[in-house]
């Protein structure tokens, strides 16, 4: 593969491509926020090529000082390539950063990058590191660095790496591959990929994508907290809450636009928003990590209004292939056939979101395409099941002892049994559930969002894939997401978008039935600190008005 | 008296390894084991990775070795790494790597108790850290219940049948009767609810500055204990407790009020309440004193509930935090510590019988 080089400035071809489509409709603007920043061109660019100025941050202004209290569990801390909670990325985030960041409009932002851009192909990326970042120790952020980290990301070996499978095209046999990333000189550098793929940008701003120093070894970046953002941690206790302030002996490269607040104070008040709610109402607790169900209005009753992020967070209400009777595809259609999706958000999740069409891939992804949706006929499902010879099969559906989870789930089976197919309702506590999540017969998984469509088809309905969770092994679907993976063209890739889509409801894989919104609730005067769809939470930002 | 005490500790040491054995058999099992890897390396590891988790964290060891390694009595397991360092159990716990720098044996026997898993940290450390919070809350609920369920019970119990019996049993049972989960709750929305309760009444008679009389949860007791923040999860513990250990001392004090002493006493003419202060309060303190003894164990333990409920990081809440996330080592600690309070709160009620009542004798 040759690499058209372009300057930094130079637009992508793809970029003024989506923008036309963008303003003919065919794209809505988040789509094409997404997917232009995604190939390099940076947001307010990409703005101007929809004639629109960029939004400027609100009115109120920001005070320096202050301290805020943020309820948020803490758990014990890892090496960040193996994180797998979000808070776990979030306690650090004052000072571990990431190369780029998904915003909450849907565009992707540089961070430790300056700009970026993609050959033709989507083969060739080449990142242009921000000049004049600093580590907290004093040394200077170099492409050495970046490099550094790319390899760790792509080392298969390391137990719960789940980088490596977000890097595989840079990746062979578990490691880096020899010439997968070219150090091209101080600030630059080019990575190679072994086929297109246009998420890897975008999974640089997952949270297990947290950039370390060279020196860390461990697998506590709170113990060893070497990192380029303007916090450090004064305390983290497990279980109990963590204690973050500003770094004093360390310039920020972003110094001014951020690091307002003195200190954030994380606590750890269990599971039960109810003792979150007590602790907001005695005043101690300014914001929470994310509310959900009734809660959401209840915390706006004692003055912390919400604040909504639209995501393509998920439940996977999904079959196991693998397992009878779910390996027949009559079954897994007939049951999906039995629940409609609408009365699911509506009971399930207090209509908090829209509604879903069993493929899992929403219509706030890029490539999105508008296919037939699934149909819901009761009676034919049960005569489905009986013509398979289930009629007094006892069907069996798992769920986490989560609000939600559970009542979505009960919705589900309560559908199912209105259609006369006998079902059984299973809850299990966290502890036990995670065991073998990948294993159950027929039960639910909460999905949370990533930027692109194909991001989660890759990590969840491969076949092989360490998540594959439904057991899903096609390889004309296999076939399929490889070559969306490097379609940079909008209507090109939607085109094999809605064959894989097509593939997702004919084989039956999930009943997948609503995107969740997901809400905060914080005190008014806690500014730039609303929902993010992915989770994270940025307190470099967060200010006090 | 000696002999007594030699015999109570060997009890003492009985218990706790049989305890502790069922505690690491149930916490090692398979599954639990599988639980404890995937909260450590990732709850989305697939099978093999588990499995290599285990491996190289000597969890493939036959199960009594294990026990044998925690105890101090077999070898710790270890394991050479490429690159000539050194990895095994005593190595991990004194945080050495180099070869033959730790000891062969490190359990129990030798003063290790281990790390948390889920806490990352020495267990000694976890458990004095939390069996200190959870001592502050003991000890404010023991300075409110002790006293005022005596008094309930003496006054209830010097006049078997009167009204203030009456009223005060009722009392007494209502308060037993309602379990903790239901008067902390009830506390709640009474008096730490900004929209319900008395503290909106306040707030518009501008009785109070804050939007709450009372906080509904402990969290910021850790940091400073204040009668605004500490009063409900006290009183939640304090109120069941209360009832009971009042019930006891009542039926206690109207069996001693009909004794012959006391009526030979009052036939004598001693005023009343010097009847109660000087002749019956001592025999009446016998069965409550024990009670209220069980209690201190029962304190430790059976805090869970209100611990998490007020999010009060203590004994309870630790011992329930291990539970969810299969912690073994802190779990074994935990029932150690489980067994010494019972075992030494006994023997203090034992030798305190001694001096209540000359009658009974320790051997």
């Amino acid at each position: 593969m040759t690499h058209s080089k372009r300057k930094a400035t130079e637009l992508h071809r793809a970029a003024r491509l989506y923008a036309r489509e963008c303003r003919e409709g065919k794209l809505s603007r988040r789509e094409f926020l997404t997917r232009a920043t995604a190939l390099g061109v940076a947001a307010p660019a990409a703005y101007g090529l929809l004639g629109l100025a960029a939004p400027q941050a609100k009115a109120q202004t920001e005070q320096m000082g202050g301290s805020l209290r943020m309820q948020m569990d803490i758990k014990a801390q890892r090496d960040p390539r193996t994180w797998d909670w979000s808070e776990l990325a979030n306690v650090c985030r004052g000072w571990l950063e990431y190369l780029v960041s998904y915003e909450r409009d849907g565009s992707i932002q540089p961070v430790l990058l300056e700009s970026w851009e993609a050959n033709e192909d989507a083969t060739v990326f080449t990142l242009n590191i921000r000049p004049g970042v600093k580590w907290n120790n004093g040394d200077d952020f170099t492409a050495a660095d970046v490099a550094h980290n790319f390899e760790r990301w792509c080392d298969a070996s390391v137990e719960g790496n789940s980088m490596a499978g977000r890097m595989s095209a840079l990746a062979e046999d578990g490691k880096l591959r020899d010439g997968a990333v070219e150090i091209v000189d101080d600030l630059t550098i080019r990575l190679h990929l072994s086929s297109p793929d246009i998420a890897i940008i975008v999974n640089t701003a997952d949270y297990p994508a947290a950039v370390v120093h060279p020196s860390f070894t461990g697998d506590d970046p709170v113990a060893n907290p070497i990192g380029t953002g303007p916090y450090r941690p004064v305390s983290h206790n497990t279980g109990i809450g963590a204690v973050i302030e500003r770094n004093p002996d360390h310039t920020w490269w972003n110094e001014g636009n951020g690091a307002w607040l003195d200190r954030i104070e994380f606590v750890d008040l269990g599971t039960d928003p109810a003792a979150w709610m007590a602790a907001a109402e005695g005043g101690e607790i300014d914001l929470t990590y994310q509310t959900t169900g009734d809660f959401v209005d209840l915390f706006e009753m004692i003055g912390l209004p919400k604040s909504e992020a639209i995501t393509a967070s998920t439940l996977a209400v999904r079959f196991n292939q693998t397992q009878a009777p779910y390996d027949n595809v009559n079954v897994r259609r007939a049951l999906q056939m039995a629940v409609n999706n609408e009365i699911v958000l509506e009971l399930g999740y207090n209509d908090l979101g829209t509604v879903a069409e069993n493929h899992h891939v929403c219509p706030i992804h890029p490539e999105y395409a508008e296919i037939p949706g699934p149909v819901f006929d009761p009676a034919q499902a049960k005569a489905m099941i009986e013509a398979e010879g289930l009629a007094d099969h006892e069907f069996e559906l798992i769920s986490i002892d989560d609000n939600w989870q559970a009542a979505t789930c009960d919705s589900v089976a309560a559908q199912i049994r209105a259609a006369g197919i006998n079902i059984k309702r299973t809850i299990l506590p966290g502890a036990t559930f995670w065991n073998d999540w990948l294993n159950y017969p027929f039960s639910s998984t909460e999905w949370n969002m990533r930027p692109l469509g194909v991001q989660v088809l890759n990590l969840a309905y491969r076949s092989g894939e360490a998540w594959n969770e439904a057991g899903f092994a096609n390889a004309e679907f296999d076939a399929l997401l490889d070559e969306a993976n490097g379609i940079a063209d909008a209507d090109a890739r939607r085109e094999v978008m809605a064959k894989i889509q097509q593939i997702m409801l004919d084989e039956g894989v999930l009943i997948q039935p609503y995107w969740r919104s997901l809400y905060r609730n914080a005190r008014p005067n806690v500014l730039n600190a609303e929902m993010h769809p992915t989770f994270e939470v940025r307190y470099q930002h967060y200010a006090l008005s | 008296m000696l002999f007594f005490l030699a015999r109570r500790i060997g009890v003492m040491l009985v218990t706790a390894l049989c305890l502790t054995f069922v505690v690491f058999y149930l916490t090692n099992i398979p599954a639990k084991l599988e639980t404890l890897a995937k909260t450590q390396a990732g709850s989305r590891i697939s099978d093999a990775e588990v499995a290599s988790w285990l491996e190289r964290n000597g969890y493939n060891q036959p199960m009594l070795v294990r026990y044998g390694e925690w105890l101090g009595v077999a070898r710790g397991w270890t394991r050479e790494n490429e690159d000539g360092s050194m990895t095994g159990r005593c190595y991990m716990l004194t945080g050495s790597a180099e070869p033959g720098a730790a000891p062969a044996r490190c359990g129990l026997a030798q003063g290790y108790w281990g790390n948390s898993t889920r806490f990352r940290a020495p267990v000694s450390e976890v458990i004095s850290a939390r069996l200190g919070a959870t001592g502050m809350l003991m000890l404010w609920v023991l300075i409110v219940m002790v006293p005022m369920a005596l008094i309930v019970g003496v006054l209830a119990g010097m006049r078997e049948g009167s009204r203030t019996d009456r009223t005060l049993s009722t009392f007494a049972i209502a308060s037993t009767a309602t379990p903790e989960y239901v008067s902390g709750v009830v506390f709640i929305a009474l008096l730490a609810s900004s929209t319900v309760g008395l503290s909106p009444l306040l707030v518009s008679w501008g009785w109070i500055d804050g939007p709450v009389l009372f906080q509904g949860n402990a969290r910021s007791a850790l940091d400073g204990i204040t009668f605004w923040n500490f009063a409900l999860p006290v009183m939640t513990v304090a109120l069941y407790g209360m009832g009971y250990v009042a019930r006891i001392t009542r039926a206690s004090m109207t069996e001693v009020m009909t004794q012959q002493y006391i009526r030979t006493a009052r036939l004598k003419g001693v005023s009343f309440p010097n009847i109660v202060l000087r002749h019956a309060l001592r025999n009446a303190l016998i069965a409550p004193f024990t009670v209220i003894m069980l209690q201190i164990p029962w304190l430790l333990n059976g805090v869970v509930i209100v611990e998490v409920l007020f999010s009060y990081p203590g004994f309870g809440w630790t011992l329930f935090e291990a539970a969810a996330n299969n912690d073994i080592e802190l779990l074994l600690a935990a029932s150690v510590v489980a067994v010494l309070v019972v075992l030494v709160t006994q023997l203090i009620s034992d030798i305190g019988y001694v001096y209540l009542n000359p009658r009974i004798r320790v051997t």
